[in-house]
């Protein structure tokens, strides 16, 4: 029966892929013999098309096709997998070879995937992620907000900052194997625990916080800049959480001159506290050595302190006649804001942090003891990620003890939450497999191990309370139960997770921070718009994907979010002011989607120009899933002029690169997408001409005959593959939602939850339900055993 | 010695209240600092391996004469007043770093210090790195067995085949864990200082450390019980970070006395030019020799197909782009100008490790350190003719002042073997496609 059904689906398929073709004998006799199907028509394409190369004599890239049993479902997986994407991308076979029609090529990549797809439904391989799986930073950073209610940590306990990087070169740093774990990193890990819990339970002995904030050599000071008070300009909006009640001191150091006189504003959680004069009329310094300092009181927790100076509207006048180099400004700014404290504390305060943590206060000293075990069994329960041993309490409790006697009943709960917080049951994510299960065999996850799944995947974050009582009630594995919670995690704000830190590491977003446009050939470049260049594509990101439209719009929305810089740096009129709002784009404004936008233009070139080579691979990378291999060894760049002669074009240099039959392989897939964005510059600007001069040639043409002018072409021809961006997103997706690397045994789960996103307008939510319900999140495969015994088997120092 | 511009006032009063203050006092702090007595009788030596990524201009880097009476070439001219501490070595092939089917770039720099060709595909799995070998022996006797430097985070951009992976570090602990590289000189000082103000709070935070570790072994024995059978790599790896972590401890906790060292203030930031990071890592580096809080240390310069660009020496392009410079003279020269400038900046560290008191000498007369790449010809891709130059003294043993030109094709590994066995590594004989030691260094 399931043979019957399976069948339908993938006659449904081949139908509607080949409009006027003439059905081949296969899709005639629907799941009457499945092998015999899968034989014929895709066996007379490989025969025809690319058994010339990938024979068993010559073997090009390891590949004999001929002697391919194509019903072998089972054992050749992942060469049928290769040949299924091959045809769907049309990257084989390569430029100028005799290839099938498009129709025709799609319709045999149908019906192999169809095969592959029933075989792995009827034997799911689920993989087998290491039973051990370290928390990446960005992991360790949201458990200690959400635990601990520390949503800003002072840079002297950043954990960004403290522990080292993880590896997100393989495509995201939450990959299981590439996670780590070395003596810098549990140095780091000691440090973060012993700073951090004195922080949260309110240490009245915590050494005097340093929070310096130093201002980019390159962030402009002569405007308004979001979220400061209206009315002023420059300035930084730090946001950090305070230990104690008690005095603060504020200290701005200035750079530039004055020329006349300047007054600071500061503002403490939105409301002004002060407003000092630091520069005379003669633009004097007022403030002994160039420095501001100025004593706050302040309450312990969260805090956003802002200093700006006040807008004088004298100075418009200076901006028009002094040219806007890169800089701090023209006007006087800040070097550095530092926030010391506490001086003369009166107290922890009643901070959200000591809220959670502090669930009883003891009256009475024999009441002291049980009400710390309840406070730690609580604290253990979320960052244990489940029901806690009697011993795993023991142990924080003796931490307790011997803290609650040399400085009593709160520092004895610090004490303890030091050593919780390097606890391996909270450093690691643990998914045991059942007792008795043979190595390979497949097995559900239990509901513990789903919730951890689901909230590192959605929030990259431990599970909140509803997640584990629905766990330890063992609800939530019902496939209604998990959808519904699938839903409450997308709309929290935990959520925005999937922007910061998935979509990130998808889109190469992190590198934008790191990009340096010549100074000479980009004068108008500089912080204010690399941070525009940011918060468009968050802004972005966030509405595409947590308000759940349609994926297709991340090629061709035609709105995208900006302020006035960033407007005016694209040629869109009457946008006023620094905050940032969404906007319609024209129907012929080239920077629909993504591939319009700075951030994306931008850290796909190189300092000095741009680079088609890398905005096509970008593009082949991230949204067509088709990465090109690495170049080969010992082949020249780009031959960029030939000697005597006038400089090539980059476009001339690329078709002779291309000359070069190693390269052109590879380049005649990357280059002509790139060259399609050629009228954008290396920081997104619009031009008409290149960096030599050249007037814009942007035209292209895929491998499969394709052709297209322009960013707008480009977007269509794009969209008309819309079905390899939504697989791509799904398999990037996925490898982020497991934790490891994606391989041929995935992709029959990649097709389906693409096909079930299609036939809901490809909403973000419908991929990550799929995901969710997907054997691969569900399931895993038993590891091979290995002796036990490791944590008693190395010699300890000292015996 | 700069660590850092002074950001704050040691003692700063809240004006008009008359309250003092009191930052952490950093020189009161009182690690392990005590310098050792380095006599010719006794002689401590450190060792430090150096990587630049991208390879360089060969034509402007090996001189063109061996032997004592070489003349500086144009990218090592910098060098000049150290010229009797320094051994330009040319020569040298580095075939681990021969890229296969991999991306060249990655596999150079993994290759450099492991002289191992990186392998993926069913696990990452490199070679224990000549430095960590090295501080298997000198780490015995510091708290710190190594110190791992980077001046470069990773990009996402920049790897171009989606498994640069290697390109984060060059320091294996074993063939399967890399050692992460620490960027923020904040950070790294804390590592060595540690947090606490005086000898009292510094041990009560040493035992305090030392109790969560024991608790944590505890922790993970019961774990290791409940598991069944499964596989335990991580959970190892965890537990020989906790076995290190205390073997610290208790050294620390020996040679916890009051500093004789003046410490610098405690570095606020990463600094925003390339230069004062530079100076501000290679300063941490040097105290660290001084204080001997460790004798091994890997300082990453940059990572292989970094795209820094460097608009202070008059190069605004990127560094990866430019090394690939296809013959351009304009290219070549820029290319050149970023050789000079690295090299310009290790200068200055071997300034100041040649103004360091050292026991009877100087740190630069008793360290042996090695600058170099996995790339030769950057342009290619090339591993033959990689640049290396050995400096200091080594307490006696390497003789400077010579380019030594070696028979081409010389593993480079052979100079790992050369420096573990004058630094008394036991047991690195042999190591990746080494062939033996050179003779006469």
């Amino acid at each position: 029966m399931t043979g019957l059904r399976k069948g339908a689906i993938g006659l449904t398929v081949w139908l509607c892929v080949t409009p006027g073709f003439e059905p081949a004998h296969g899709a005639q006799e629907p799941g009457v013999t499945a092998a015999g199907a899968v034989q014929r028509a895709p066996r007379a394409l490989l025969d025809r098309y690319c058994v010339t190369c990938h024979n068993t004599r010559l073997k090009t890239a390891g590949l004999a096709l001929d002697a391919l049993d194509l019903s072998d479902t089972e054992g050749s997986a992942e060469t049928l997998e290769k040949i299924v994407r091959r045809l769907q991308t049309g990257d084989m076979p390569p430029a100028g070879q005799p290839r099938p029609e498009p129709a025709i090529a799609r319709a045999a990549a149908g019906q192999l995937a169809s095969a592959l797809d029933r075989a792995a439904a009827a034997n799911p391989a689920p993989g087998a992620p290491p039973a051990f799986r370290r928390l990446s930073r960005t992991e360790y950073r949201n458990a200690i907000r959400d635990l601990l209610a520390l949503p800003d940590l002072p840079r002297e306990m950043d954990v960004d900052v403290v522990l080292p990087p993880d590896n997100s070169t393989t495509g995201f740093d939450n990959l299981a194997e590439l996670l780590f774990v070395s003596p810098t990193l549990l140095d780091g890990y000691l440090t973060v625990a012993r700073r951090i819990s004195r922080l949260a339970v309110g240490d009245p002995t915590i050494p005097p916080l340093v929070e310096t904030y130093r201002f980019p050599l390159d962030l402009r000071q002569d405007e308004h800049l979001d979220p400061l008070p209206p009315g002023t300009r420059g300035g930084a909006s730090i946001r950090t959480t305070l230990p104690l009640d008690g005095e603060y001191l504020l200290r701005v150091e200035f750079a530039g001159r004055g020329a006349g006189t300047e007054q600071v504003v500061t503002a403490i959680d939105g409301a002004e506290v002060s407003r000092v004069p630091v520069f005379g009329p003669a633009g004097r310094p007022l403030a002994e050595g160039r420095f501001l300092e100025e004593p706050l009181a302040l309450k312990a927790g969260p805090h956003e302190i802002a200093v700006a100076f006040v807008q004088r509207l004298a100075t418009t006048t200076e901006l028009l006649v002094r040219p806007a180099l890169r800089g701090r400004g023209t006007q006087p700014s800040m070097a550095s804001v530092t926030i010391t404290g506490p001086a003369r504390a009166s107290g922890p305060g009643d901070t959200p942090s000591r809220q959670r943590i502090f669930v009883c206060h003891p009256a009475r000293g024999d009441e002291a003891r049980s009400c710390a075990r309840r406070i730690l069994a609580r604290l253990a329960r979320l960052a244990y990620r489940g029901p806690v041993a009697a011993e795993d309490v023991d142990e924080l409790a003796a931490f307790y003890d011997a803290g609650a006697a040399e400085g009593g009943f709160e520092h004895g709960v610090q004490q303890a939450l030091a050593r919780l917080l390097v606890s391996p049951l909270f450093l690691f994510r643990i998914e045991r497999d059942p007792a008795g299960t043979t190595p390979g065999a497949v097995h559900e996850l239990d509901d513990l191990a789903l919730a951890a799944r689901l909230s590192f995947f959605l929030w990259s974050s431990l599970p909140d309370d509803t997640l584990l009582d629905l766990a330890e009630g063992g609800l939530l594995r019902r496939p209604e139960v998990l959808h519904q919670q699938v839903r409450r995690m997308l709309a929290d704000p935990r959520a925005g997770s999937l922007v910061t830190n998935f979509a990130a590491q998808w889109l190469y977003l992190r590198d934008v921070a790191s990009r340096r446009p010549d100074e000479d050939a980009f004068q108008n470049f500089d912080e204010g718009l690399r941070q525009a260049f940011q918060r468009e594509t968050e802004l972005f990101l966030r509405h595409v994907l947590l308000e759940d439209r349609s994926v297709i719009d991340l090629l061709r929305a035609d709105y995208t979010f900006v302020n006035e810089r960033l407007a005016k740096h694209y040629g869109i009129p009457h946008v006023y002011g620094s905050h940032f709002r969404r906007v319609d784009l024209p129907a012929d404004s080239p920077r629909k989607g993504l591939l319009g936008q700075g951030s994306i233009l931008m850290l796909t070139s190189y300092a000095t120009r741009t680079s088609p080579v890398l905005r096509g691979k970008w593009i082949l990378d991230n949204l067509l899933g088709s990465p090109p291999p690495p170049p080969p060894p010992n082949v020249p760049a780009l031959e960029e002029s030939a000697a005597g002669d006038r400089p090539l074009t980059l476009r001339e240099a690329m078709v002779r690169h291309r000359a070069n039959p190693v390269c052109a392989s590879c380049h005649a897939r990357m280059d002509p997408l790139g060259f399609a964005l050629e009228h954008f510059d290396a920081i997104g600007r619009r031009r008409h001409r290149s960096e030599s001069g050249a007037p814009i040639d942007a035209s292209g043409v895929f491998p499969d005959g394709t052709a297209f002018d322009g960013a707008d072409g480009l977007r269509q021809a794009l969209l008309d593959k819309r079905d390899r961006l939504v697989s791509t997103l799904t398999e990037k997706l996925l490898m982020y939602a497991l934790g490891r690397r994606i391989t041929h045994a995935d992709a029959p789960a990649v097709r389906a939850i693409a096909q079930g996103a299609a036939a809901q307008d490809y909403r973000f939510s419908a991929i990550v339900l799929g995901i969710v319900h997907s054997a691969p999140f569900r399931m895993r495969q038993a590891l091979p055993t290995a002796p036990s015994g490791v944590a008693a088997s190395t010699q300890r120092p000292g015996d | 010695m700069i660590v850092t511009k002074r950001h704050l006032r040691r003692r700063t009063f809240l004006r008009g209240s008359g309250v003092a203050l009191a930052l952490p006092l950093l020189d009161a702090m009182v690690p392990a600092l005590t310098p050792v007595a380095n006599t010719a009788a006794a002689p401590v030596r450190r060792i430090g391996f150096v990587y630049y990524p991208n390879g360089v201009i060969q034509e402007q880097w090996f001189p063109a004469a061996a032997g004592t009476a070489f003349e500086w070439t144009p990218s090592l001219g910098a060098l000049s007043p150290h010229r009797s501490r320094l051994v330009v070595l040319s020569g040298l092939n580095h075939e681990p770093a021969e890229p296969g089917a991999d991306s060249a770039h990655p596999v150079a720099q993994a290759a450099w210090l492991s002289a191992v060709h990186p392998i993926t595909k069913g696990g990452v799995r490199l070679g224990t790195t000549a430095d960590q070998i090295a501080a298997r022996e000198l780490g015995r006797f510091t708290p710190l067995p190594s110190l791992e430097l980077a001046l470069e985070a990773p990009s996402q951009i920049a790897c171009d085949s989606g498994d640069c992976f290697f390109s984060s570090t060059i320091s294996w602990r074993t063939p399967t864990t890399p050692n992460p590289m620490e960027g923020h000189p904040r950070v790294v000082f804390d590592r060595l200082f540690g947090d606490g103000g005086s000898a009292d709070e510094r041990r009560r935070l040493v035992r305090q450390d030392a109790s969560i570790l024991d608790s944590v072994t505890r922790e993970l024995q019961r774990l290791d019980r409940t598991l069944g059978a499964t596989d335990r790599t991580k959970l190892g790896e965890y537990v020989e970070s906790v076995r290190e972590i205390e073997r610290r401890l208790q050294r620390i906790e020996a040679g916890n006395r009051q500093s004789p060292l003046a410490l610098p203030d405690r570095p606020v930031d990463v600094p925003e030019s390339f230069g004062e990071h530079a100076e501000v890592m290679f300063g941490l580096l040097a105290l660290a020799f001084q204080a001997d809080m460790t004798r091994v240390f890997t300082l990453l310069m940059g990572r292989e197909s970094s795209n820094r660009t460097f608009p202070e020496i008059g190069v605004p392009d990127a560094h990866h782009n430019i090394s690939h410079h296809n013959s351009r003279p304009d290219a070549i020269a820029k290319k050149a100008k970023i050789d000079t400038y690295h090299v310009q900046l290790l200068t200055s560290f071997l300034d100041t490790l040649a103004k360091a008191q050292d026991g009877e000498g100087s740190l630069l007369d008793h360290s042996l350190l090695l600058y170099g790449s996995g790339l030769g010809d950057g342009n290619l891709h090339g591993h033959d003719n990689v640049p290396a130059v050995l400096a200091g003294g080594c307490a006696g043993r390497l003789e400077g002042g010579r380019h030594v030109a070696l028979r081409s094709g010389t593993p480079l590994a052979n100079v790992y073997v050369t420096m573990l066995a004058m630094v008394d590594v036991p047991g690195a004989e042999r190591f990746g496609d080494s062939t033996g030691p050179i003779a006469g260094l």
